[in-house]
Parts: C-alpha cells; structure tokens; sequence
C-alpha cells in the first residue's frame, strides 16, 4: 500500500557538538536526494539526526507518513548481526542466494561476515538494504570503500528506487545516481539548492567535471555517468 | 582535578580504602562527593549507573550463595566511582605524561603510549557500541542479551583490526622504542587539598594510628 505525502521536516533544527554548530530548516520530500558537505562539516551528524538517532540542541525533526526507515552507516560491520553470510541475509528478511549473488558473493554462505574485506561487505549489506523498501532510506558515505565497478551498479540500484525517501549524504566525486535534489552543508548551514538540472549552476560543491560543462554551457540534466557522458557529446 | 599524577595516586589510595572496609568504602563515599562534582561524573559516563546495577547483582547473588555479598557490592560501588571520576576527569597525553614522569623516556614513554591507546579505544569502542546497538534496533532486532554476542564480536574485531594497522603505521614510520617527551603539570591548590585529604583517609585506613596516642575511654 503506497503511503501517501512522506516527508522528513526539520524546522529550526540546530546541532551544537562542542565549538562545531549545524542549523536546518527544511523538508525532504519523497525523491532521491544528495547531501555533499566537505569532511567534518556535519553530513553524518545531520543523517543522524534524519534518522532520529541523534536529538538536535533545539527544533524539531518530523516524520510524516513514514513507516519504516533505515541508515546505512559509514562502517558497515555496525550492521551486522549474523554470524555467516546466510544468516545476515536472513536477519535482513532477505533471500540469501539472490542478495549473495547480486553482491558478488556467491558460494560464500558459511564465511563470516567479519572475515570479508569492507568492500565486499559494504556491497553485501548495502545489498539487504536496497532488497528492502524502505520509506526513508538514509545513507551515509555509500560510495566508500567501493571500487568503481561498484560505485556504478549502486547508482544503477540507487536510481531505481522509485518510492520513498533516499538521502545519500557523500563528498562522492565521480559516480552519483540519478536524483531529485541536491543540498550542500556549508559554513554549518543546510543549503537547499533546489531541483535538477537548475541546482547544478548553485552546486558549490559540484565535480570539476560538472563546472567545466556547465562553464561551457552544456548543463547535464542529471548527475549521473550517463548524463554526463550525454552532456559532454553534446554538440 | 587537573594534575593526572595527584589524580591517579589519590585514585590508587581510595580505591584502597575503599575495598579494605566498609567503612573505609563509606569515608571514600564521602570524599566522591565533596571533590569529584559528581553530577557531571554521572552525566559524563552514563555506563556508571549500569555498572553499578550488575555489580549490585553479583553482589545479591553472593550474598545468597555464600555470604558477603553486599560488602562486596558496597565496596565495589564506590571503587568505580572513584574509577569513572578519573575516566571522567582524562585530557588527551595525561598518561603518557605521567609514566613519563614516572619511568622516564624509554620504558615511562612505552607504558604511557599504551596507556593512550587503551584511552583512545575505549573511546572509540564506547561510540561503535553506541552505533551497533542503534543499527540493531532499525534492524528490527530487539536489543538484549543476546545482542551482545554479535556486537561484542564486532568490537573486538574492530579493536583488533585497529591494533593491527596501529602497529604497521608505527612500524612503517621507524618506531622502535621511546621517544622525547617533556611533561609538564598543573597542580592548582584545590587539587592539593582533594589529595592530602585523600592522604589522611589511606593513613587512618592502613596505620594503626591509635597506638601512637593513649585513648581514654
């Protein structure tokens, strides 16, 4: 059943760590959007907070009509709570052998979860995750540890997600998903830079790739590998 | 109290106290909360209230089983007190500090690295246990005592796996042993006072001090 009007708002929001401040006044409405900041600025303490995992100092975060929600942590082994493959998968209420193939770990049902390399575990939680349809989906630097190859194949899954809410907080330079939005942490403040394509031209934090396009007057329509290649053929 | 050696020297004598006798445990109480602010001891290091509970569980169970039990949980009560306040009261390189001072710069500068580093993992493993326990509950799973094995396990591998690169970073980077070091302390008179009252409950405790004086009943 389709939950109608998702929507996470945060209204007056402000996180206090020490000298380190973050202020948010917004909504994240159902779509896909991208959060970048430099390190340190406060994209994982404001997933935290999306999540409902970390009080803000002062405001409110709200949830609307969202039954179920999930985050996927920087380190993935926070994840996880089986002691073999098969049994993570399971504790995911996902099916193991379609997650263990689509995560590349195909025959490796016995193996533990903390004997694989963080890539690889990374690919097989993120794998739960993505099998689950979550309402709000918040993930936290989903693209480390991840070789190119697999950078792709997550945009590829990310940009399918057609309901619900999907935050991707990054500092990701070269691979994104297709997305609704894009926001910016900057001087410790939420900045809203509005729907695609038009958010490109205010993005501060856009790829050197995605400036030089737009310098040349060839805007991509959307940030992913795709676009971009479209964009730069462009005549 | 800002001077770490008049910290873990006060510490090591109230423990003491504390763990020969009740009443010893009931003095120690009592200098906790005159000069360790306690409030802000418990609001720091949360753990300390559930720490107290389980004690005060093997205490009961103790006490049943064979008797002292609740001395036993009295005493251990007020040693992690003593314990979260220097937790508590901890500033980055105050080890290394101290064993300097104490052993100098070879052996004092080895013991007080470890000494740092057990610091800085106990840190880190209270925030990942943090972030384990959260990434179980949006999981679905309930959180209790059967959580604990698959969280234990992830923070001991982590710790270990942490320990590993510790000591191949150290290695790539020419470390033997010791290293120069110059502590310096700050010993305001407060902290002086907190110590030489700590110094006269370890002297009642241990001395027998009615012997050097004809008590009169």
């Amino acid at each position: 059943m389709e939950v109608p009007g998702m929507k996470v708002s945060l209204a007056r929001v402000r996180a206090v760590r020490g000298d380190w401040s973050l202020s948010a006044e917004s909504v994240f409405e159902e779509g896909i959007h991208l959060v970048s900041g430099d390190v340190g600025s406060g994209k994982s303490t404001l997933a935290l907070m999306l999540a409902g995992l970390f009080p803000p100092a002062s405001g409110t975060v709200e949830r609307q009509g969202i039954a179920s929600v999930m985050i996927a942590f920087q380190f993935p082994e926070f994840h996880v709570t089986g002691p073999d493959l098969e049994r993570e998968c399971k504790s995911w209420d996902v099916d193991p052998a379609s997650i263990l193939a689509a995560a590349g770990l195909a025959g490796r049902n016995t193996a533990s979860p903390l004997d694989l390399s963080r890539g690889e575990l990374k690919r097989l939680i993120l794998a739960c995750m993505l099998a689950r349809d979550y309402d709000l989906l918040i993930l936290d630097e989903p693209f480390s540890s991840l070789d190119c190859s697999e950078k792709e194949r997550l945009c590829t899954a990310l940009s399918g997600r057609k309901r619900g809410i999907t935050i991707i907080f990054t500092h990701e330079q070269a691979y994104f998903p297709q997305v609704d939005r894009i926001w910016e942490i900057q001087g410790g403040v939420l900045h809203d830079r509005g729907r695609l394509p038009s958010a490109l031209c205010r993005w501060n934090h856009a790829p050197a790739v995605i400036k030089n396009l737009i310098a040349k007057g060839k805007v991509p329509v959307n940030i992913s590998q795709t676009d971009l290649l479209e964009a730069a053929c462009r005549t | 109290m800002q001077d770490i050696r008049l910290r873990a020297g006060t510490a090591a004598v109230l423990s003491l106290v504390a763990f020969t006798s009740i009443g010893g445990a009931a003095v120690v109480f009592v200098w906790w909360l005159a000069f360790s602010r306690p409030l802000q001891v418990l609001k720091k290091m949360r753990i300390v209230i559930p720490a107290i509970i389980l004690i005060a569980f093997f205490g009961f169970v103790l006490e049943f089983t064979g008797g002292g039990g609740i001395s036993y949980g009295l005493r251990m009560t007020v040693i992690i007190l003593i314990g979260a306040w220097v937790y508590t009261g901890y500033r980055q390189g105050e080890f290394l500090m101290l064993w300097v001072w104490l052993l100098g710069k070879k052996t004092g500068f080895d013991l007080g690295m470890i000494a740092e580093m057990g610091m800085q993992s106990l840190d880190l493993l209270v925030s990942d246990f943090s972030r384990i326990r959260q990434a179980q509950e949006l999981k679905g799973s309930c959180w209790g005592l059967h959580s604990l094995v698959p969280a234990g396990s992830v923070l001991i591998h982590g710790a270990l796996r942490r320990a590993d690169e510790t000591a191949e970073l150290m290695a790539i980077r020419g470390y033997t042993r010791g290293g120069s070091y110059c502590p310096k302390f700050e010993t305001p008179v407060k902290d002086i006072i907190a110590g030489i009252a700590a110094l006269c409950m370890g002297i009642i405790a241990f001395i027998p001090v009615s012997e050097f004086f004809i008590l009169y009943h």
